[in-house]
């Protein structure tokens, strides 16, 4: 630096930020804002994404899933071939293994339900309502009582498809079903209870029946489509499939799914809107650029002559380029910095108190996928943190280039005759 | 020794369309401890002459020697090299730097030729002295009058001992009381450490502290003499 110190140019850069503080505070916080907004939308879109696979594997798919191999999901298969045949036994042994918290058998299968002159086709689930795995559909309870294993004439359903069917507790609908000899039957079932889990899909296309009046009904004699299966460690799922599928004859003719094949479409959503994500992040960091170029670019048209004098000292154009990234450098660490409080905020608060989404739109189409609820719940995610401030930091330097550059080559005597 | 010589320097500025002939070849020699004025009316090309004398421009065409060497062609990194320990600037407004200090300012030239911390505050309490502002040494330039912030602009030409001092209109802005301040101020560091010292000016007031006149007027050397 031919002997001036960066801490000297620091200096210099510091004391010009302080000199016209209207200006250097509005750059502040736009610097701020937007990076706080970085910060909130991130959390939120992070929220969102964890909330739905979340959602997902507690609610429905969890952590592993244990199928006979030839079941089709799509076909939602009550062929006895295609079930598992001993699920007690089963679900069972899997308990046994290291890591699981629970494993519970589930029949699906699909069905009509007709309330009024109104009908709707549904998917019907046969559980073990004592299973801890129904937990959050127990807690979402809004009316009636929740299932009990004996239950033979009684039914679960979204207060959602209840308020669309005009139905409440206590009444009487038919529901029909396809049997496992793909001949339909009917029964009627009286409804227990209504629940809202706030994920549109679940509110609103499911019934649930103990398992053995489901699998009466379906005439599937005591098989079961899947054991799901919960581990203490999402982490974990890999290994643990691994281990069942290694354990012996039991689980031939088995298949183990883990969550990420159960979720690879919501997976795959995710991904998409990561992307779409950082194109957000790139538009907001542009805006932020332009803004620290636009000041930058006044500051050193406002201070030519500065500038002249600094050249007339013997200053060289690569210290005055310096100074001015210096000075760029300083505006953009404060404003990440006040970014990084207001962010903070607003996820602490989006993540206690949540984003309304509405009711319209957590039952839009697109939600049938992306199964979060009707309050979306931010998150913290410090790397997502940590490199939105280095690229926060970094475009504020490459705005500040241009700017520094010209007061770089401006000549002395044009410098200093801008008076 | 000569300082500056100048060999049938022309300037011409193209601004758009426009020529302007600031210099129409001048030829000048300027020796080691002069205090001399270069006078004429505005637009005579007393500016331009500074500018070029102390490499802060090049000519169109004529060459120009510094302390005996040719700088005529150097690039603005070896001109800004040359300037930093021989030039000392004044100009016409009190071309301090706003968010610096007094101190700051004549300390500034020490540090960009990488003076050492000790030597750099003697340099800086000495020089203030002389322009009799010790006491101001803390002070911002918006907290210092026209004809302190003037001192303190000599103050920091003078700091890495220059060979030479250019000073642009250094009294256009002053009242009569501080210009001849500032004057004198200049005429005592001349006759106490030998700097070469040349003005530009087209004030009346000043011209009878020179010792040397050179009066330019339309790019060219009217009038060359010693003053009794």
């Amino acid at each position: 630096m031919g002997g001036l110190s960066i801490g000297k140019l620091w200096l210099i850069a510091y004391r010009d930020l302080g000199r016209n503080k209207r200006r250097s505070s509005l750059t502040l916080v736009a610097v701020a804002l937007g990076m706080g907004l970085l910060i909130v939308m991130s959390g939120l879109i992070k929220g969102a994404v964890d909330g739905s696979v979340e959602n997902a594997i507690r609610l429905q798919t969890g952590h592993l899933q244990v199928r006979a191999a030839s079941y089709d999901e799509e076909k939602v298969s009550l062929e006895w071939k295609d079930l598992l045949a001993d699920p007690d036994e089963l679900a069972a042994q899997i308990r046994a293994m290291a890591g699981v918290r629970l494993a519970t058998p589930v029949l699906w299968a699909n069905g009509m339900l007709t309330g009024g002159d109104e009908s709707v086709g549904v998917q019907v689930f046969g559980i073990d309502p004592l299973s801890e795995f129904y937990a959050p559909i127990r807690e979402a309870m809004v009316a009636g009582a929740f299932l009990s294993p004996d239950d033979r004439s009684g039914l679960l359903m979204g207060q959602r498809l209840a308020n669309s069917l005009e139905l409440s507790v206590g009444d009487r609908i038919s529901l029909v079903v396809s049997t496992a000899d793909q001949q339909p039957d009917e029964a009627l079932f009286t409804i227990r209870g209504l629940y809202s889990t706030g994920v549109a899909s679940y509110d609103e296309t499911r019934v649930f029946l103990p398992l053995p009046k489901a699998q009466a009904f379906t005439q599937t004699k005591g098989h079961a489509s899947a054991i799901v299966v919960l581990l203490d460690r999402q982490n974990d799922a890999d290994a643990t499939a691994a281990a069942l599928r290694a354990s012996g004859q039991q689980t031939q003719g088995l298949r183990t799914l883990t969550w990420r094949d159960l979720n690879q479409v919501l997976l795959q959503a995710m991904d998409a809107s990561a992307v779409f994500l950082d194109m957000m992040n790139l538009v907001v960091l542009a805006v932020v650029a332009i803004v620290i170029a636009n000041t930058l670019l006044m500051a050193v048209f406002e201070r030519a002559r500065e500038m002249g004098i600094l050249a007339a000292l013997g200053m060289k154009g690569r210290q005055i380029l310096s100074m001015f990234l210096l000075e760029a450098g300083t505006l953009g660490l404060a404003g990440i910095v006040l970014g990084l409080v207001l962010g903070g905020l607003g996820i602490v608060y989006l993540a206690t108190v949540g984003l309304p989404i509405g009711e319209a739109a957590a039952a839009g189409e697109a939600s049938n996928m992306i199964t979060y609820g009707n309050v979306l719940y931010a998150r913290f995610s410090l790397p997502d943190t940590v490199s939105l401030s280095v690229a926060g930091l970094v475009i504020t330097l490459l705005g500040a280039l241009y700017p520094a550059w010209f007061a770089a080559r401006l000549e002395p005597i044009e410098a200093l005759r801008a008076l | 020794m000569k300082v500056i010589q100048l060999q049938d320097v022309t300037r011409v500025y193209r601004i758009g369309e426009v020529e302007t002939q600031a210099l129409r070849g001048v030829t000048l020699d300027v020796k080691e401890g002069e205090f001399g004025a270069i006078v004429g009316p505005s637009g005579s090309g007393k500016t331009t002459m500074l500018q070029l004398m102390g490499c802060l421009d090049r000519p169109t065409s004529g060459r120009v020697f510094v302390n005996g060497k040719e700088v005529t062609q150097l690039s603005p990194s070896k001109r800004a090299d040359l300037r930093k320990g021989t030039i000392g600037f004044v100009f016409q407004f009190f071309a301090l730097i706003p968010g610096l200090t007094a101190y700051e300012n004549v300390e500034l030239p020490l540090l960009l030729i990488g003076e050492k911390a000790g030597e750099r505050r003697a340099r800086v309490k000495e020089l203030l002295e002389a322009v009799g502002l010790s006491a101001r040494a803390r002070h911002r330039p918006d907290q210092m009058s026209g004809g302190e912030q003037q001192r303190v602009a000599i103050a920091r030409a003078l700091a890495t001992h220059p060979v030479l001092i250019l000073a642009d209109e250094p009294t256009a802005n002053l009242d009569t009381e501080n210009g001849r301040q500032v004057m004198e101020i200049m005429q005592r560091l001349n006759a106490e450490t030998g700097t070469t010292f040349i003005f530009a000016t087209h004030d009346p007031r000043v011209i009878p502290f020179a010792q040397r006149t050179v009066e330019l007027r339309d790019g060219k050397i009217a009038h060359d003499a010693q003053n009794a």
